[in-house]
């Protein structure tokens, strides 16, 4: 951001002032400018400053070499318009300066990663310069274990994702719960499935809470006097009454309740402070127990909806991968491309037993493809498993 | 007037950026999770908002309602503004949405001269929506694409915390000067719509510095409070009024105030550890 020429001329005393303050920074930045400018600099370690200098819609120098890590540049506006400067990975902005105005510099600092970049020399149909990222032993090290920091981005991505599902959780529990209200099987039925595409997508993180969990997801084979016990509550009772019963009675408070605590957990979910590696952990767990229990007893046991909700849950465990993805693949690429295939073998595992009119009942699917499926799902868990130790995380 | 504030603001930035930073040692990654995720939600309800907007406002320039385009331009905009450090990462649509006749060879004449401002060029110069129809699908897909683009990214938090003294800047260099809407002088409703874009941030990062450096965050929120109302003062019923009545003494104030802004929110990255 250093200013470094001397035509503009602050008309008020106030902006002298500020003139004459920051001049002596402006004579040394500026002398470094031309000095650099004069070497003709193109690149160096990270500690030299790379000057470019704009005019008549080129950048001197046109290629640029620089290693990966810290780089700091200076560009000078040689040109008679103000003009931005940036550095584009494609259509993105990687780094940028605004209103660079003629006859004047600024700098700026860009950690980049190795690769090919072009850079823009003026107006927005100027041709651009490139930029050429050679790999550096320190930001090769910095990748193969990636510091905390680096997966800030992606947790807060996470987190969003989780607030989404459980926006969309409460909301269908809503419709759910006014359907039954209204006394209305068919929409309430409609409802209820609606509703377990987001509660499936965030098991993983979900189930971490055991009270909810109980309250909002209990199977009767768990419980002592199975359906007829008092801790039947949540989405399977009321599945019990709409497909098993066919009928709404009693369901009303049942509904009621679980609205109240989707609710909770969607607030929970907007608190909930994630360490990086328990996203490969929790999505591990969820599908170990999928493998190990869902896809051989069932859960939906009176919908029997089963596939739907591990298309669910498997749309939810992609969306963790692919959000780890970026800071995983540069320190582990080969247990990222590990867990691809087995999650591409498990969808493709699902997507079989698929028909025109969509999922079959589950207990139309015979033992050979739930074998199948199983198999498929545990070892995208067991190579999900591997990640953490694969980057340094555990 | 422009090369002024750019100059002021520099020399700011540049003090600041020589000082030594306190220390952020506090600071782990993990606290800013939250505030990254609530503002990535801030930015696609603004997103989505643009779209519902810019459909509003492109259908009245397909429907030849100079009167009714004009009155939903200032609008419109804003949720575009209060974005940017975001919408701007993406050079192609920023370009095509919203950059000024400066940026192109043949100015206002140059064919790839497009989006907002070729249409404020349209309305307000030329007092016509003659012509603009392909500017208004193109304004329209544009913004489209630029929501589907933002729900799949996942934020850079540097740019993110960057951006509260980005969209600053942003002001001092364009707004202040009136040159942003030069046809159609709404830059008040831009300054306002980076002044909240620029607030947002910073009230999202304010609970993780507060206890260390409340002079800090008292400091930065009373120029806040003050950069707002002076704006307040413009404050019309459906907007703000045209940038020509902005007088030379609140002109002041507000250049004065968002050049402190911009400098203090330059900090920010530094005190939550990601420089």
């Amino acid at each position: 951001m250093t200013q470094s020429a001397g035509s503009a001329s602050p008309s008020s005393q106030r902006w002298m002032k500020l003139a004459v303050v920051g001049s002596a920074g402006l004579v040394i930045a500026g002398g470094l400018a031309f000095y650099y400018a004069s070497k003709g600099t193109k690149s160096g370690n990270s500690a030299d400053t790379i000057v470019v200098t704009i005019k008549d819609g080129t950048c001197t120098p046109n290629a640029i070499t620089v290693p990966a890590g810290r780089s700091t540049f200076t560009i000078v506006n040689n040109s008679d318009r103000a003009l931005e400067w940036e550095i584009l990975d494609g259509v993105m902005v990687v780094e940028e300066r605004e209103n660079i105005v003629p006859g004047f510099s600024q700098t700026l600092q860009a950690k980049l990663k190795a690769g090919d970049y072009e850079i823009t020399c003026g107006l927005l149909n100027s041709p651009r310069g490139t930029l050429h990222v050679t790999p550096s032993a320190e930001a090769d090290a910095e990748a193969a274990k990636p510091a905390l920091r680096a997966y800030l981005g992606p947790l807060a991505e996470f987190q969003v994702f989780l607030v989404t599902q459980a926006n969309a959780l409460v909301k269908a529990t809503q419709a759910l719960d006014d359907a039954i209200k209204a006394g209305d099987l068919e929409k309430a039925r409609e409802s209820w499935q609606k509703a377990r595409a987001p509660y499936s997508q965030i098991e993983p993180m979900a189930d971490l809470f055991a009270d909810l969990h109980n309250a909002v997801n209990p199977v009767a084979d768990y419980l002592e006097k199975r359906e007829q016990d008092p801790g039947f509550t949540g989405f399977h009772r009321i599945e019990y009454g709409l497909y098993a019963s066919n009928s709404l009675d009693g369901l009303a408070p049942v509904s009621a309740k679980l609205l109240a605590d989707v609710s909770a957990l969607k607030d929970r979910m907007r608190g909930l402070r994630i360490p990086p590696e328990q996203i490969a952990k929790g999505a591990a767990r969820l599908l170990s127990s999928i493998a190990e229990t869902k896809i051989i007893v069932g859960e939906d046991h009176y919908a029997k909806t089963d596939l739907a909700d591990i298309e669910a849950n498997l749309a939810g465990v992609s969306r963790m991968m692919a959000l780890l993805k970026p800071v995983a693949m540069p320190a582990a690429p080969e247990a990222v491309t590990d867990i691809d295939s087995r999650m591409a073998d498990a969808d493709s595992a699902l997507k079989a037993l698929r028909g025109p009119d969509g999922y079959p009942p589950f207990d139309n699917v015979n033992a050979e493809s739930r074998k199948t499926l199983a198999q498929r799902v545990q070892a995208l868990a067991e190579a999900i498993g591997k990640l953490n130790a694969a980057v340094g995380l555990e | 007037m422009k090369l002024k504030f750019a100059l002021a603001a520099s020399l700011f930035a540049l003090t600041a950026a020589a000082l030594p930073q306190a220390a952020s040692a506090e600071v782990s990654p993990l606290d800013l999770v939250q505030p990254i995720a609530d503002y990535k939600i801030y930015v696609s309800e603004n997103a989505e908002k643009l779209v519902t907007d810019t459909k509003a406002f492109t259908d009245a320039v397909k429907a030849g309602d100079v009167d009714k385009a004009k009155s939903l331009f200032g609008s419109t905009r804003m949720s575009y503004e209060a974005i940017e450090p975001i919408a701007e990462l993406f050079s192609d649509l920023d370009g095509s949405i919203d950059s000024r006749a400066d940026d192109h060879e043949k100015a206002e004449k140059d064919p790839e001269f497009t989006g907002f401002h070729r249409i404020e060029y349209g309305l307000f110069a030329e007092n016509s929506t003659k012509d603009l129809e392909p500017f208004a699908d193109k304004l329209m897909a544009d913004v489209t694409e630029l929501n589907k683009r933002i729900t799949d990214l996942t934020l850079p938090p540097e740019k993110v915390v960057g951006g509260a003294a980005v969209l600053m800047e942003e002001v001092a260099a364009t707004k202040i000067s009136g040159e942003e809407d030069r046809y159609s002088h709404t830059d008040l409703w831009d300054f306002k719509a980076n002044f909240d874009g620029s607030r947002k941030i910073f009230d999202l990062v304010r609970p993780l510095i507060e206890k260390d450096d409340s002079a800090f965050v008292t400091k930065v929120s009373g120029n806040f409070d003050a950069v707002d109302a002076t704006l307040a003062k413009y404050k019309t019923a459906d907007g703000y009024q045209l940038y020509e009545k902005l007088t030379e003494d609140d002109r002041a104030v507000l250049a004065a105030k968002v050049n402190t802004l911009a400098e203090d929110l330059s900090t920010l990255r530094g005190k939550l550890g990601l420089n």
